[in-house]
């Protein structure tokens, strides 16, 4: 097996009282894709900022973070120059125009004038931007920012990219535009760390999901082996108030898992047919029935909604 | 890429100097400008009208006093704003840090290239106040050439104690206090206006604790050709603060830096 690009064991962070991140233990394996998935304050950010040096974990005997085989605590430069980092807020220097963040952003690797001015125009072109080279940050949508974000992480051609929500508030256009670079990147052999609360692009793209919540791991595992592993494979939604409460009384065969810790309830079930005959006997309108998703498997673990704010 | 190749530290300061090199000079008419016009209104107000009730001070033309009290005064404001306003903007509202942070910089470094940029704004300062004084012949052409020299110390010196108050300012309206409450007391009691000796005896000990006076005397013994040997107390004092206040700042605003 290839050497882990990033080990964490026994990882512990606290700010004051509030334990942000709870002993927590992965391991990143080079090209491929990684993602944490879990609701705002979960602590993805805070672990994504201990893996740069941004943040300093507790310090505690047994605990460990090896990027590249080095400690952040002690090798932070060594590890930003071999990474790349998209933070979650934009960053962008709005005093400088695109192409100047850029550059001022090779310069800090210590890059070359031509080898940046060469790379600037790649970028540019791979995240179509090459039309807004001299503009102003706030001319860019924030599609287009994004995007620029992305650009300045890979400008150094990093073996690691760690994006911080990466398609948080894009529309669907520009956030399938990401995934593709990204799988293509993945491809190419740069390792990816990505944090989402989007079941989907936490499906599209990686090959490894941690689910973590108030600080601490939940589960891990591939994507599709979870939904397999954990949850059922189809799931009726029941969308009105009172057609939920007409489907509580009806008799419910073992094969279907009902649920109704969230409002209107949830039926989950591994036989199509199963839940098929339940809605038969529900009419025609007011529920939806669907393949489940990561979305229903958190729901099942947490027993909260992922999207609950913190 | 190899880590190996790792930018120096003498590098990564200069690049994050670089930074607010380009920022500065990319509005060179509105940033560039200003510095050569203020002392240029400053003297049209002292030679049109303060100049004729005060004629000399300590034995000098009071517009030569005043003028060559400015040359270190104009370092000390640019530096200041640069290091308060500039780097809350920076720190908190633009997240500029937080940007180059991501890139292999240190707080450290980060820290030390803001200095070093406003140590190079103070002696861009010092320069343009030289320039209109020398051109129109208020301070005699000689040494005074090398105030710039001094601006830039100034600089370094009021951006290290500048970084070290904004490490405590958790609203931008908080940096008014020190505008009104430090610089302008420090802008008329170091002998930049008048000499420290004609303030009351009790208050002049309080004049030498202020950085400013020791800069406006490092200066005025470049402008008027005087050396003393108490200059040496004056640079020591100087750079004793610089390196002080410049740890203090870099390990408080590290703290907010990295979480």
């Amino acid at each position: 097996m290839a050497e882990s690009i990033i080990k964490v064991l026994n990882v512990n962070k606290s700010y004051g009282t509030l334990k942000a991140v709870r002993n927590l233990n992965f391991n990143v394996l080079p090209s491929t894709c990684f993602g944490f998935l879990g609701p705002n304050g979960a602590g993805k950010t805070t672990m994504m900022k201990m893996i740069y040096g941004k943040a300093l974990r507790d310090v505690t005997s047994d605990s460990q973070i090896k990027v590249f085989g080095l400690d952040p605590d002690k090798y932070e430069l060594n590890i930003k120059f071999l990474s790349g980092v998209v933070p979650q807020e934009d960053n962008l220097d709005e005093e400088l125009n695109v192409w100047q963040n850029l550059y001022i952003y090779g310069n800090f690797y210590g890059m070359h004038r031509n080898v940046i001015c060469q790379r600037i125009d790649e970028l540019l072109k791979f995240f179509e931007l090459s039309s807004k080279k001299l503009s102003k940050i706030r001319e860019l949508s924030g599609g287009m920012k994004r995007r620029l974000l992305i650009a300045r992480a890979l400008l150094h051609t990093p073996r690691l990219l760690i994006l911080d929500e990466p398609t948080t508030g894009l529309d669907p256009q520009v956030r399938h535009l990401i995934w593709e670079k990204l799988r293509q990147l993945k491809k190419a052999g740069l390792t990816i760390l990505l944090t989402t609360h989007y079941m989907e692009e936490a499906f599209q793209l990686c090959d490894t999901i941690l689910i973590m919540d108030h600080g601490e791991k939940i589960i891990e595992g591939q994507p599709g082996t979870l939904l397999e592993k954990y949850i059922e494979a189809y799931v009726i939604e029941i969308q009105d108030e009172t057609l939920g409460e007409i489907a509580m009384k009806m008799p419910i065969p073992d094969s279907i898992r009902p649920d109704c810790s969230h409002g209107n309830p949830l039926f989950y079930s591994e036989s199509l047919n199963a839940l098929k005959s339940l809605t038969s006997r529900l009419g025609s309108g007011g529920y939806y029935l669907r393949q489940s998703n990561l979305e229903d498997l958190f729901l099942k673990l947490t027993g909260r909604a992922l999207n609950e704010q913190q | 890429m190899n880590s190996n190749d790792l930018p120096s530290l003498p590098y990564r300061i200069l690049s994050v100097w670089y930074r607010h090199f380009l920022v500065y000079t990319r509005n060179l008419i509105s940033n560039g400008l200003p510095p050569f016009l203020e002392p240029l209104i400053f003297l049209a107000g002292v030679g049109l009208g303060l100049g004729k009730y005060i004629v000399s001070m300590n034995n000098l033309p009071y517009i030569q006093y005043l003028a060559s009290g400015l040359l270190v005064t104009s370092a000390m404001y640019t530096a200041s704003f640069e290091c308060t306003f500039g780097t809350f903007i920076r720190l908190e509202y633009d997240k500029v840090y937080d940007g180059i942070l991501a890139a292999p910089i240190t707080a450290n470094d980060l820290i030390i290239g803001e200095i070093f940029w406003a140590g190079t704004k103070g002696c861009f300062f010092s320069f343009a106040v030289l320039t209109i004084v020398t051109v129109f012949g208020v301070i005699p052409i000689g040494l005074s050439l090398l105030a710039p020299v001094v601006g830039f110390f100034t600089g370094l010196m009021f951006a290290s104690i500048s970084l070290w108050v904004t490490s405590f300012v958790k609203t931008i309206n908080h940096f008014n206090f020190y505008m009104t409450g430090v610089l302008s007391p420090m802008f008329f009691f170091s002998g930049v206006v008048f000499p420290i000796s004609s303030l009351p005896k009790g208050l002049q000990p309080f004049a030498e604790i202020m950085p400013l006076t020791h800069v406006v005397r490092l200066v005025r013994a470049f402008c008027h050709h005087s050396f003393e040997i108490s200059l040496f107390i004056d640079l020591i004092y100087v750079i004793f603060i610089t390196i002080a206040m410049s740890i203090l700042a870099v390990l408080r605003l590290k703290c907010r830096l990295i979480l």
